[in-house]
């Protein structure tokens, strides 16, 4: 497993071997649905490894994960973050990731979950 | 998270390593605290403005910094999971913003790691906030602040603490180490320098069954308290080094610790009827006697001590006659006998010490033939011989070596026609010739040494042709020339030595402004010295380009502290020590 902060998946050289391919389908508490790259979703290692495990989640399956916790406006920010470190690590994203203090906390609390 | 806390804790008790002096910031320099930068915080500011090339820094650290960028947004954490506010914590620590007042955010937040250690401005105000976290508190390190008894007598409910560190708190007294017993879950103290660890004051050491790290260093008035240590049984490592007021009656309390594997002494007034009573610590790896009164009847007792890795006899009163008795210690990795009185003679009993990966001899009465005893330490990594009668003569016996990655052969007998018995050892990397009898000749010996990376010619007779030879070690990062017979021309011959960190081409004095335009190019340079030396006001500009340069000795040159100032201030922010200033 990779410990936080070691560069995202697409460096690792097994990973050429994992479909990366294909979009998912990210839900918040409200509902709304987010169509993101599965290689952008899986930035984070905790969706990752539910993309990933062998037929272990529901999820992989039906290619979308629920976010009964994470509010619209913060799983819309991670998915910009998600964009944002795939960018960075190509060396192609030099600015810096904004980030609003009045939802700080809260997307704090959502990349401890998502291991991000 | 979870990992990076413990991780904290465990750095609580420094693994010393004995050979390798460390460098504290102790407590009468407290008003420092205020002046230096924190260890980390280069990093830390490194990570905010986006970390090294390659590595995206994960949303989590983001935010982490966002917060501390807004910490006056905030005035409570006690709502967020615990590990995020403790991140937080660590991040505000170690940058450097964490202030009385934003402390307060963390009332009862259920944090299990406060380090504080060194940090500036901490008092009793700070403690309550501390003693908030309550059972969860687990790990604190208040070393180096101004909190008194009071202040630690307000963690009396947190029992779960398991590490403790209150290095340098001078304020506080024997009275207020009584908070100490009720901490029964600890397994590291650590109260270095601390007046108030008397007989009496030790006492609360007594109820602390669980201890397996003790740090007493330098606590001047520990005579007679260690008896309140005898039942601590679980105890594994003990440093008392430069407690210089226990004798040889503090020792019989050791005797029952059976599970000690490190036991540090150095400096204690014992002799060899005090180490008499180490005689049952089968399990005792690290033992470091150095600079204490005792002599080689001693080591009838250390020969009992099979389990040892590491001897430290340094600066003791050792002779030949009893050094028979370090033959069983086949295990031992690092032995240290410099400063002794021993000779040739002591050194056939090492010869079956197949083990050693370092041996110091620094100082001793030994010679060339003593080295013959020293051909089958194959392990050897390490061997200091400084200021010892070796000569040319007897490093043949060290040819065959081909482990050993540093020696020191400075203030030794040795000559040109013995470098060459020592240039086949191709995995040395740190060689010390600062001799007078060595010369270019010598050194032409050497040039098969390509993987050298610390050089030490200071006294060794270096001449402009002599230089020639350093292209062949690239890999420098340390070289000090200071024969006196270098000038520009042989400078050339180091201006691509581009890993060289410290340069010292001091007592030269032919060098010129030439010389610092040629190692304008070694960026790379964090300590440069041509002291001695023809160098000037006009050439300083040259140093320009040495963003790294934290140390810059030109004494006695056509230099002075005005423009030197002016260097710093205009283009070297990282230059601290400047001389002359």
């Amino acid at each position: 497993m990779m410990g936080k902060g070691e560069a995202p998946a697409p460096r690792e050289p097994e990973e050429e071997e994992e479909d990366t391919g294909g979009v998912v389908k990210l839900i918040s508490a409200e509902g709304f649905e987010f169509v993101v790259d599965k290689k952008a979703a899986m930035v984070s290692n905790t969706l990752r490894n539910m993309l990933t495990s062998p037929g272990g989640f529901s999820e992989t399956r039906q290619g979308e994960v629920r976010f009964p916790e994470i509010s619209t406006h913060v799983l819309e920010k991670i998915c910009q973050y998600f964009y944002w470190s795939l960018h960075y690590s190509s060396g192609k994203e030099t600015t810096e990731f904004p980030i609003e203090p009045e939802i700080t906390l809260e997307l704090m609390m959502a990349a401890n979950y998502l291991d991000t | 998270m979870g990992s990076a806390c413990s991780r904290k804790r465990g750095q609580l008790v420094h693994e010393d390593d004995l050979y390798s002096a460390r460098f504290s910031k102790s407590g009468s320099f407290k008003w420092l605290l205020h002046t230096l930068p924190r260890s980390n915080s280069a990093d830390v500011h490194r990570r905010g403005q986006g970390p090294a090339p390659g590595r995206c820094p994960s949303l989590m650290e983001l935010c982490v910094a966002k917060v501390r960028e807004d910490m006056n947004r905030y005035s409570d954490f006690s709502q967020l999971p615990r590990d995020l506010s403790q991140q937080i914590f660590n991040e505000l620590v170690e940058s450097g913003y964490l202030t009385e007042a934003s402390l307060g955010a963390f009332h009862d937040c259920d944090l299990q790691d406060i380090c504080l250690g060194e940090y500036p401005g901490v008092t009793d105000a700070w403690m309550e906030v501390v003693a908030s976290q309550g059972q969860s508190l687990l790990s604190v390190d208040i070393s180096c602040s101004d909190v008194t008894d009071s202040g630690l007598n307000l963690l009396k409910d947190c029992s779960s603490m398991q590490s403790l560190a209150c290095d340098y708190c001078d304020r506080i007294s024997e009275h207020g180490l009584k908070t100490l017993s009720g901490f029964s879950n600890l397994t590291s103290l650590s109260i270095k320098k601390c007046a108030a660890v008397t007989a009496e004051g030790a006492k609360a050491f007594a109820n602390l069954v669980n201890l397996v790290n003790l740090d007493l260093e330098r606590c001047p008035k520990i005579h007679g308290g260690l008896v309140h240590l005898k039942g601590l049984k679980k105890l594994e490592k003990l440093n008392m080094r430069y407690c210089n007021c226990i004798t040889d009656s503090d020792m019989k309390y050791l005797s029952d610790l059976t599970n000690l594997r490190e036991l540090q002494l150095s400096s204690c007034k014992i002799s060899d009827f005090g180490v008499s009573y180490l005689r049952g610590l089968h399990k005792l790896a690290h033992l470091n006697l150095e600079g204490c009164a005792v002599t080689a009847a001693c080591l009838e007792v250390i020969s009992g001590l099979a389990s040892l890795v590491l001897l430290n006899l340094s600066r003791c009163g050792i002779c030949d006659e009893g050094c028979e008795n370090l033959e069983g210690l086949v295990k031992l990795k690092a032995l240290n006998l410099g400063f002794n009185h021993i000779t040739d003679a002591c050194l056939i009993h090492l010869k079956d010490l197949i083990n050693l990966e370092c041996l110091n001899l620094d100082s001793c009465k030994i010679g060339d033939e003593g080295l013959f005893h020293l051909k089958g330490l194959v392990q050897l990594k390490s061997l200091e011989l400084s200021d010892t009668e070796v000569g040319s003569n007897g490093l043949r016996h060290l040819s065959g070596l081909r482990n050993l990655q540093s020696i020191n052969l400075s203030f030794t007998l040795v000559t040109d026609i013995g470098l060459k018995k020592i240039s086949g050892l191709s995995s040395l990397k740190s060689l010390n010739l600062d001799n007078r009898q060595i010369t270019d000749t010598g050194l032409a010996a050497l040039t098969s040494l390509t993987g050298l990376t610390h050089l030490d010619l200071f006294g060794a007779r270096i001449t402009d042709a002599g230089t020639n030879c350093f292209r062949f070690f690239k890999n420098l990062q340390s070289l000090e020339v200071c024969g006196g017979l270098i000038t520009d021309a042989g400078v050339k011959n180091i201006k691509d030595l581009k890993a060289l960190t410290l340069l010292n081409l001091s007592q030269n004095g032919n060098l010129t402004d030439k010389t610092l335009e040629l190692i304008s190019g070694l960026t790379a340079l964090v300590s440069l010295n041509v002291s001695n030396s023809r160098v000037s006001n006009s050439g300083l500009h040259h140093l320009k380009p040495l963003q790294n340069l934290r140390s810059l000795s030109l004494e006695s040159c056509r230099v002075t502290p005005t423009e030197i100032k002016k260097l710093r201030l205009a283009a070297l922010p990282n230059l601290i020590s400047v001389r002359p200033e």
